[in-house]
């Protein structure tokens, strides 16, 4: 049996068609794996192995970094943060390969906390809309047990089809969950940053803030969803998606749903997709500013705001910003 | 020296000003008075090049027409706008959004740009005599400021940019008693024979600390008189009425 391609007909890909993206890939080698997805089939599929990563903070206090980048067809790796260690992982998809597939399963124990960063990557910088090929996936299974803690970060900058997939379980009381992330697409880029978090015990917090900018022929996408069962009392979630336009001609969709079956929850939520603000744009041009360059200051401070302050990457991550922004 | 002959500006298909003629020679100081909704901001706008304004007529600083540039240029060559409602720029640190101006303006003229240090010890030193935290140049420039922050930010980058035309509308609302001295001292600190200034306002109480060479009375989208400093005083005691009959 061959794996089934999801097309715009399947409710969770109808913005990110895989199997047009795809077509013309022999993926007869693809078998589809138990209950799992398309993407974490085809990660298996294309691995070679499977990495292992426990993690142990140093000190018994600091977070460790490790770095993992996907530079094959497949990886898939599992990571282990023991009860109250502590750990950093950073993510890279380069945009060298045409295709390539990344899982990741993430178990953290009591009081245990990770942070975790994706960074995709266009492929080179030269390369023109039509030329593009590449279709970069990703994903996350990630279970938080009780007073645990997942913080996530995603960049990305598309590729023809560029999907993130967070999936997020908080199983155990008290658990924690940031997943931002800022998406920036260019001519012929697609990035979908797609993620499901599971509210399963209670008094569990998840804040999530998003926000990205596409230019003409670019597209983005969002999908939210936060799923509060009846048992998850005291669950405090907060989802924000904001993405500006910058051109006519760019897409972008977004689709946040939150869930709420239990009735003790502080919930909130906000989705605004517009334009570029063109009062900023004339204050900074009236000062003396060049459009281009007010622009650029301007949307940098707009996709910026979703790095967090404490990370240790936020120079790293802020300098990508404005790498992307001057080309 | 600022030349406005037969200027009108139309928004949204109206127009709001009728055909203003105006001369302000440097080193003056020229008071704009009149109603809420004659046209004093709309003109301002449209002299600093806002977007859906549309100009025709005559407007020359210093005998370079203004129309025919993008607000930038206009930055340039030495127009600077105090705004009504000053723009919140959360995200963009004042510092840094006024280093980028600054070296802007320079680029702009052909000048060198100044080296960070330099330029740090200026504008502390601007900040300073306008008695601003230090601190609020770390913040979002004018994010989440007072009414009378936002017009002291303003008042900073007027001291800081030494623009040839300062056109301050309504830079009295919203400071306090103290403020406003501040504000009015640096104003007037600025005031040089190569400078014009434009000073909207609706009270004789700024004009008594930056004393106005000429007062015209907008009203309608025309001026509606000219006079010196006493024309204020007049308004004050009985208002536009009249003006606003004539216009
Ligand atoms: N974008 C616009 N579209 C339509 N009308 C506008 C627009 N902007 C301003 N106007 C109108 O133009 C007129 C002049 O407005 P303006 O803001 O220039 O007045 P002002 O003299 O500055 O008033 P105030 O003293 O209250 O600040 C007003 O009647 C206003 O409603
Ligand atoms: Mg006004």
């Amino acid at each position: 049996m061959s794996l089934a391609l999801p097309s715009r007909r399947d409710e969770a890909w109808k913005y990110s068609d895989l199997a047009r993206a795809l077509s013309g890939h022999d993926l007869s080698s693809v078998a589809p794996a138990r209950g799992g997805s398309v993407i974490a089939s085809m990660a298996r599929a294309f691995a070679e192995e499977e990495r292992v990563l426990t993690i142990a903070s140093r000190d018994g206090v600091h977070a460790v970094e490790h770095s993992l980048s996907h530079e094959a067809r497949g990886a898939v790796t599992r990571i282990h943060v023991p009860a109250l260690q502590a750990g950093m992982v950073v993510e890279t998809i380069y945009g060298h390969l045409n295709l390539a597939a990344g899982l990741s399963e993430i178990r953290i124990e009591e009081g245990g906390a990770l942070t975790r960063i994706v960074i995709q990557q266009d492929a080179q910088k030269a390369v023109s809309a039509e030329e593009i090929a590449q279709v970069a996936l990703n994903e996350a299974r990630v279970s938080v047990a009780a007073g645990g803690t997942f913080r996530q970060f995603v960049i990305a900058e598309g590729a023809k089809l560029a999907r993130i997939e967070t999936h997020v379980a908080l199983d155990g009381e008290g658990g924690e969950v940031e997943l931002n992330g800022v998406y920036m697409v260019r001519e012929g880029r697609h990035a979908d940053l797609t993620s499901t978090v599971t509210h399963q015990a209670a008094n569990a917090r998840t804040k999530q803030l998003i926000k990205g900018v596409a230019r003409k022929g670019g597209r983005g996408v969002f999908q939210g969803r936060i799923v509060v069962p009846r048992g998850a009392q005291g669950t405090d979630a907060r989802q924000y998606h904001r993405a500006i336009l910058l051109e006519d001609g760019a897409e972008i969709d977004a689709k946040p749903e939150l869930e709420i079956y239990a009735d003790d929850v502080s919930c909130a939520h906000g989705n605004a997709i517009g334009a570029l603000d063109a009062d900023q744009l004339f204050y900074a041009r009236a000062r003396g500013i060049p459009e281009a360059e007010a622009r650029a200051l301007l949307i940098e401070a707009f996709l910026i705001e979703a790095i967090p302050e404490d990370l240790p990457q936020r120079d790293d991550l802020i300098t990508r910003v404005q790498r992307w922004l001057q080309t | 020296m600022l030349e406005l002959k037969d200027f009108r500006v139309s928004v949204g298909g109206a127009e709001i000003i009728k055909g203003v003629n105006l001369i302000a020679p440097s080193g003056e100081v020229h008071a704009i008075m009149g109603p809420n909704g004659s046209g004093k901001s709309t003109l301002s706008y449209a002299l600093a090049g806002r977007e859906g304004y549309e100009a025709s007529g005559v407007a020359k600083l210093d005998g370079q027409d203004l129309l025919a540039l993008a607000p930038e240029e206009r930055a340039h060559k030495g127009l600077f706008l105090s705004f009504q409602y000053p723009v919140e720029l959360a995200g963009v640190p004042a510092l840094t959004f006024l280093k980028a101006a600054f070296n802007a303006q320079r680029k702009g003229r052909g000048e060198k740009e100044m080296a960070a240090p330099e330029f740090l010890k200026l504008v502390r030193s601007k900040a300073e005599a306008l008695k601003m935290p230090q601190e609020m140049l770390k913040r979002g420039l004018n994010a989440g400021f007072s009414g009378g922050e936002k017009k002291r930010m303003e008042a900073l980058q007027l001291s800081l940019f030494q623009p040839k035309l300062a056109i301050l509308d309504e830079t009295d609302s919203g400071l306090d008693i103290d403020a406003l001295k501040i504000v009015a001292d640096a104003v007037n600190a600025t005031r040089a024979p190569d400078r014009t200034m434009l000073v909207i306002t609706h009270y004789q109480r700024l004009l008594d600390f930056i004393k106005p060479d000429r007062v015209h009375v907008l009203a309608r989208g025309r001026i509606a008189a000219s006079g010196g400093p006493e024309l204020a005083l007049e308004l004050e005691r009985s208002g536009y009425d009249r003006y606003l009959e004539a216009a």
